[in-house]
């Protein structure tokens, strides 16, 4: 996996980051920000139970800039690092993750690893724990965590060394449209 | 229909949001090269059957062999192969592949896991 990016920041005078290299294709980046920040501003799905899917996404990806990034919408929602320190292999025996966020990371791992993953039992309790509306919002989230830390990953964005960040949630941009 | 286009049927605004982000990455390419990326994934996935890539010229070959390694080799991915793309596509093709590329993959594995059924769509 490379340090070193693969392709230029299209914003002068800053370094290349996923921000300044899909400035290349503004309209992709337009539509990705309104897109992310609607995603993010729904609270039908948690963001704390949206965050969790995207600390698994990080873990499994390798991808080290997703796996320092938090969102301060989840860590106000109670998402300290204890709990991330638990959304590791064996996830399953925590006494930290509730029910609800152990059935999300099964359906994470199933959609980022291997879906098989997702028995019969598997797909009852996260119907048990979650609505149908809340299931297409995080099939939704875990689609672009995914694909975005792959593509960062490719295109050799990720950090040589980066410390524990709380961004701000990314947010809804009709405003600025 | 993608399945994460399928699945949030009931949120019209959301799907919106997704199916223009989705037309936007696409639309930053050549069509042509689209399909058959879009193609050359599903067949890792096991889902369609590999394009037939003896009429393309090496470039687009370079790029479906860029695309294979997307589903489950993207940490190896060498920097040789990275600048292969970009000498071919330049830079903001390079990235807009990059986006296609990762979001046909993650889109396959929607649809692997049944994503509209579980979504009730």
């Amino acid at each position: 996996m490379s340090t070193i990016p693969r392709v230029s920041s299209a914003i002068p005078g800053e370094p290349a980051h996923f921000g300044s290299v899909l400035a290349h294709q503004p309209e992709i980046a337009r539509s990705f920000f309104a897109l992310y920040g609607r995603f993010w501003g729904s609270d039908v799905l948690a963001a704390r139970i949206k965050e969790v899917a995207r600390m698994r996404n990080a873990r499994v990806t390798e991808c080290g800039f997703c796996r320092n990034v938090r969102f301060d919408k989840a860590v106000a929602e109670g998402l300290g690092e204890e709990v991330v320190d638990d959304i590791t292999d064996g996830y399953e025996t925590s006494d930290r993750l509730t029910d609800t966020e152990k059935a999300v990371l099964k359906f994470t791992d199933a959609l980022i690893h291997d879906p098989e993953l997702l028995t019969g039992d598997a797909k009852a309790a996260l119907q048990h724990h979650l609505t149908p509306a809340q299931i297409a919002e995080l099939g939704l989230g875990v689609t672009l965590f995914l694909a975005l830390a792959k593509a960062l990953i490719t295109m050799g964005l990720e950090p040589e060394a980066m410390d524990r960040t709380v961004l701000p949630t990314p947010a809804v941009l009709e405003a600025a449209a | 229909m993608s399945a994460v286009c399928a699945a949030l049927a009931a949120d019209p605004v959301l799907a919106s949001h997704y199916a223009d982000f989705r037309s936007k990455t696409e639309a930053a390419l050549d069509p042509a090269l689209v399909a058959l990326v879009r193609q050359a994934v599903a067949a890792v996935h096991g889902m369609e059957p590999a394009p037939d890539e003896s009429a393309l010229d090496e470039g687009t070959r370079l790029c479906l062999a860029y695309a294979r390694r997307m589903p489950f080799e993207h940490t190896a991915i060498t920097d040789a192969e990275a600048a292969g793309l970009v000498a071919h596509l330049g830079e903001p093709g390079y990235v807009a592949f990059s986006v296609v590329t990762a979001l046909a993959d993650a889109e396959c594995r929607a649809a692997q896991v049944g994503l509209p059924e579980l979504a009730g769509a």
